[in-house]
């Protein structure tokens, strides 16, 4: 309970509330069925299975 | 020595594969790729007549995460295992070969789309949902992208008996 071993975070996930995958940081995004990979930084991605963007949020969860 | 713990065994003449399911997060690689051996409707689930040993550990080497593993019967051929054979026993098992592994530590974070399945978060990271935060280190977490989770947001495989395309 009493370690002192820093924090090796790279990436800080958000998973709002009926919505999207908030993640930023360093990370590397890979999408296997559309043959993407990025690093961008900050990304939201669809959580709602609706978006026509995959695998982005494109606000289709809100409708 | 091996213990005897940790799940289900298959073999065939060449090879045994290793299933832990408490560690599979559904990224699906197994299935998808070669559902001749690794087929979730089928009892028992894992067929190792289905494929050719090279197809089966090349199809194991996939998985992300520590639920399959696999190992030679020849223990000779198991001292010389190159490092890109990610699954095999003594890397992704090592409790099993008497071995304390190195911790991988991943940098980046990896964040993988998985095709028609979840969103697969392995590395050191923070998440936060319903208000509750963790900090993991060389973690993996699964998170549902089709929206019928029992688990939301993790991800329980359910994805797979809507047909979720996406």
């Amino acid at each position: 309970m009493e370690e002192t071993k820093k924090d090796k975070t790279e990436a800080t996930i958000e998973l709002l509330d009926f919505g999207p995958i908030k993640i930023s940081g360093n990370f590397v995004l890979k999408d296997l069925k559309r043959d993407i990979e990025e690093t961008p930084g900050e990304v939201l991605l669809c959580r709602c299975g609706k978006s026509g963007n995959k695998p982005y949020c494109d606000d289709s969860h809100k409708k | 020595m091996e213990k005897n713990s940790g799940g289900k065994r298959y073999r065939n003449d060449d090879i045994t594969v290793y299933w832990k399911p408490s560690a599979c997060v559904h990224a699906s690689y197994c299935y998808r790729e070669l559902i001749e051996v690794f087929d979730p409707s089928r009892r028992p689930w894992v067929d190792m007549n289905g494929a050719s040993t090279e197809k089966i550990i090349e199809v194991v080497n996939l998985c992300p995460t520590e639920a399959l593993a696999w190992k030679w019967n020849d223990e000779t051929k198991n001292e010389t295992i190159d490092n890109d054979q990610v699954n095999h026993i003594k890397f992704r098992r090592p409790e099993l070969v008497g071995e304390t592994g190195p911790v991988n530590q991943e940098r980046p974070v990896s964040v993988k789309v998985m095709t028609d399945g979840p969103i697969v978060l392995k590395g050191n990271f923070k998440y936060t949902y319903n208000g509750i935060t963790k900090v993991v280190e060389d973690s993996i977490v699964s998170i549902c992208r089709c929206g019928v989770s029992d688990h939301m947001p993790f991800c329980d495989g359910k994805h797979r008996k809507i047909g979720f395309s996406g």
